[in-house]
């Protein structure tokens, strides 16, 4: 027993020393990739590529380059990177939602050090714009979504409404819906979850001329617009316009009630289609614009996720990692690779050279391509972010909830923000 | 005797060593790093900064949410531990009396306990729904109801909600170890008892309870930490929304260091919890140790 003991042991001892010697030739990246949706995965690591996939299809092309890719679900991949940031192990490259932390601690490589020129000039310019801290560029955008206002087309019908364009309308068509089934159907769907909370708070702010800024990008979160928007969103919940439970509700559980036919409007991504046909639901649905206060200016809701590569001064041969990375971005982003990769999640792109193949292939995307144009994005280059989001979703949304009033709670936040 | 079994002073140790290595690489090396960390400046991307002295234990408690999260920890563990102890005990005279069916009943009384807690908060979590759940449906079809019923209206009511989902899945534990305790005392004794008179209720105060306190002490005292540490039910059916009313200390810190991204009073909140729970632990032994200087 002992000897067998002692046998598997070395065997071991010999195993890891191979592939140590195998990691040492060549460059290794180690990629961790955010779960979008049923397929990420299979596309990366499985057959999602006409039976091969992203991993061995980019490893044929480039025998030197090996790549340790993860697949990591949206709510374990924040956790896992500071985790491994901690340990003093962070990935090469991530693909993420922000990433202002990442460069208040010096983490990342500037764009221009990895991303080959002529990759960087295919990228939408309003995007880039986005992932700027001090005039530096230290992410590229992945892909993107655009939300709108979604109804159900039998409901509007039954009830004998028009789709609301402004506030005034959305009251009404909500009255009208809650007169009609008696509460058995909500107007909207509201999500105050710390999931998407400051998603509705952009949606009604920014439809309000208010949001998380002013014009010249500083923190404006206690405007006059932004309590009037707020008030108007418990106004909502408080007349019994909305799903009951806003602050357990997320968009996943709204999205299932609407497809359900329990809910009469939601503002969702343009990617609510494929999530009930996959779910089954065969409502019947329109889009339309958010709607927006009377005497404002409506803009719909971007969000747009990131690629970016981190610095690791232990690497042997700096400009040989660099290179790599250049190399997987190129390869990722081809469009051979990239329409198909958008398409699959029905997602929106971020480079230029995607879009024909995109639009010929599902000319619904043109639609949503105009939409995402006049799109805003959350301020997330701003390194308080974070707090930010946190803060309106928790200390404003929240305690609103319980019955606390908006303007002091916005009027607490900016200060514990701004310190003033 | 025992000179016969250990043939060398170090052989006791030598066969605790395994543990104790065990013990060192995965509690006490993990609880010392804690340590350090609750003391440190803790970026939001995870990079681990210089020594700051208390300044994440004061950011933790002068945050306005910690007073009510604390008083949430204390009702959670009062409620949780006190009702099922009450109530597993209960079950457990019940289960140890004779009847048919009684290795039937029994095995059911297991379930709750051997479900995944995740599993059984979502369970529950669907069948409290206001819109799809199943107790609105079966209330609806046996016409006890004529419209749905919200069942989580407030908060208040989602937190008494909880308490009790901690309460059904904890029962089966006490209900076992009690058991385990009443199968221990000899017959002979009620019978004594019974011809000297006792009813029921005298039974149970001086024979039961005395010699089924061990039992107790036991499961109250582990209850205690399981409860505490307990995190699942919380986080599955509110998250400890909205804005942390619903949260105890375990799921707050989670919340904390998580989803807030605040991971040094997060670590702080961590050695908090840990501290109170050896002062428990630390009751527990004391308090069984005197006993067993009484009974030596």
């Amino acid at each position: 027993m002992k000897k067998l003991l002692a046998l598997l042991m070395a065997l071991c001892l010999c195993l890891s020393c191979m592939a140590f010697a195998a990691a040492e030739d060549g460059v290794t990246l180690d990629v961790i990739i955010c779960e979008y949706g049923n397929n990420t995965r299979n596309w990366f690591l499985g057959t999602g590529m006409n039976g091969s996939n992203f991993v061995d299809l980019f490893q044929a092309a480039n025998p030197d380059i090996k790549l340790n890719l993860e697949v990591v679900s949206w709510s374990d991949v924040h956790k896992e990177v500071s985790t491994r940031i901690s340990n003093g192990n962070a990935p090469d490259i991530l693909n993420i939602d922000t990433f202002s932390e990442f460069v208040a601690d010096n983490l990342l490589l500037p764009v221009k050090d990895y991303c080959p020129d002529d990759l960087f000039e295919d990228f939408f310019p309003a995007f880039i714009q986005e992932s700027i801290i001090d005039g530096t560029v230290w992410a590229v955008p992945d892909l993107a979504s655009a939300r709108a206002l979604y109804y159900n087309k039998a409901i509007f019908d039954e009830v004998g409404i028009e789709v609301p364009a402004t506030w005034g309308e959305l009251k009404d068509a909500c009255q009208a819906i809650k007169d009609f089934y008696a509460g058995d159907v909500y107007g909207i769907g509201l999500d105050l979850t710390e999931d998407e909370g400051q998603a509705t708070f952009a949606y009604f702010a920014w439809g309000n001329n208010g949001g998380f800024t002013d014009e010249n990008g500083a923190w404006a979160l206690n405007s006059d617009k932004n309590v009037e928007a707020m008030e108007f969103v418990m106004d909502l919940i408080n007349s019994g316009y909305a799903n009951p439970s806003p602050s357990t509700q997320t968009r996943y559980e709204l999205q299932d009630l609407f497809g359900a036919g329990k809910l009469a409007m939601v503002i969702a991504p343009n990617q609510l289609p494929q999530y009930l046909a996959e779910k089954g639901f065969t409502v019947d649905f329109v889009t339309a614009d958010i709607p927006h206060n009377e005497g404002a200016t409506g803009s719909s809701v971007g969000v747009m996720d990131r690629v970016m590569a981190f610095k690791d001064d232990a690497a042997p041969d700096q400009a040989a990692r660099n290179d790599a990375i250049g190399r997987f971005l190129k390869f990722f982003y081809d469009p051979q690779n990239y329409v198909g990769w958008v398409s699959m999640e029905t997602f929106l792109p971020a480079v230029n050279s995607a879009v024909g193949a995109l639009v010929e292939s599902d000319p619904s995307f043109q639609a949503w391509l105009n939409v995402l144009a006049n799109c805003r994005f959350y301020p997330a280059a701003n390194a308080q972010w974070a707090d930010v989001r946190n803060g309106v979703v928790v200390d404003v949304e929240q305690r609103a909830l319980t019955g606390e009033e908006v303007r002091p709670l916005l009027d607490t936040l900016q200060t514990k923000i701004t310190g003033k | 005797m025992n000179q016969i079994l250990v043939r060398h002073k170090w052989e006791p140790y030598l066969w605790l060593l395994p543990s104790v290595l065990l013990m060192g690489v995965f509690v006490v090396y993990p609880v010392c790093i804690v340590f350090k960390l609750s003391f440190s400046e803790i970026s939001r991307s995870g990079v681990v900064g210089s020594l700051n002295g208390l300044d994440n234990y004061i950011t933790a408690v002068t945050a306005p949410e910690f007073g009510s999260v604390m008083l949430n920890t204390l009702i959670w563990v009062v409620s949780v531990v006190g009702i099922s102890t009450l109530l597993g005990f209960v079950a457990a005279l019940l289960l140890n009396a004779e009847f048919f069916g009684r290795k039937v009943a029994r095995s059911i009384m297991v379930f709750p306990w051997a479900a995944t807690l995740v599993v059984q908060a979502s369970v529950w979590k669907y069948i409290i729904n206001y819109e799809y759940g199943a107790l609105n449906n079966t209330l609806l079809n046996l016409g006890v109801i004529s419209q749905s019923v919200n069942w989580r209206a407030t908060y208040v009511i989602d937190f008494i909600w909880e308490c009790g989902i901690g309460i059904f899945v904890t029962i089966p534990f006490v209900t076992f170890c009690v058991l385990a305790g009443l199968q221990s005392i000899d017959v002979s004794y009620y019978e004594a008892a019974t011809v000297d008179g006792a009813d029921f209720w005298k039974k149970l105060k001086h024979l039961t309870l005395p010699l089924v306190r061990p039992s107790l002490t036991v499961s109250t005292v582990l209850n205690i930490i399981y409860v505490f540490n307990s995190f699942p039910i919380i986080y599955t059916i509110t998250r400890g929304a909205p804005a942390h009313k619903t949260d105890t200390l375990v799921t707050y810190l989670y919340m904390l260091a998580f989803s807030e991204q605040r991971k040094g009073p997060a670590t702080a909140l961590s050695v908090v919890g840990f501290l109170i729970l050896c002062v428990c632990a630390g009751i527990y032994m004391m308090v069984t140790m005197r006993k067993e200087g009484e009974e030596a």
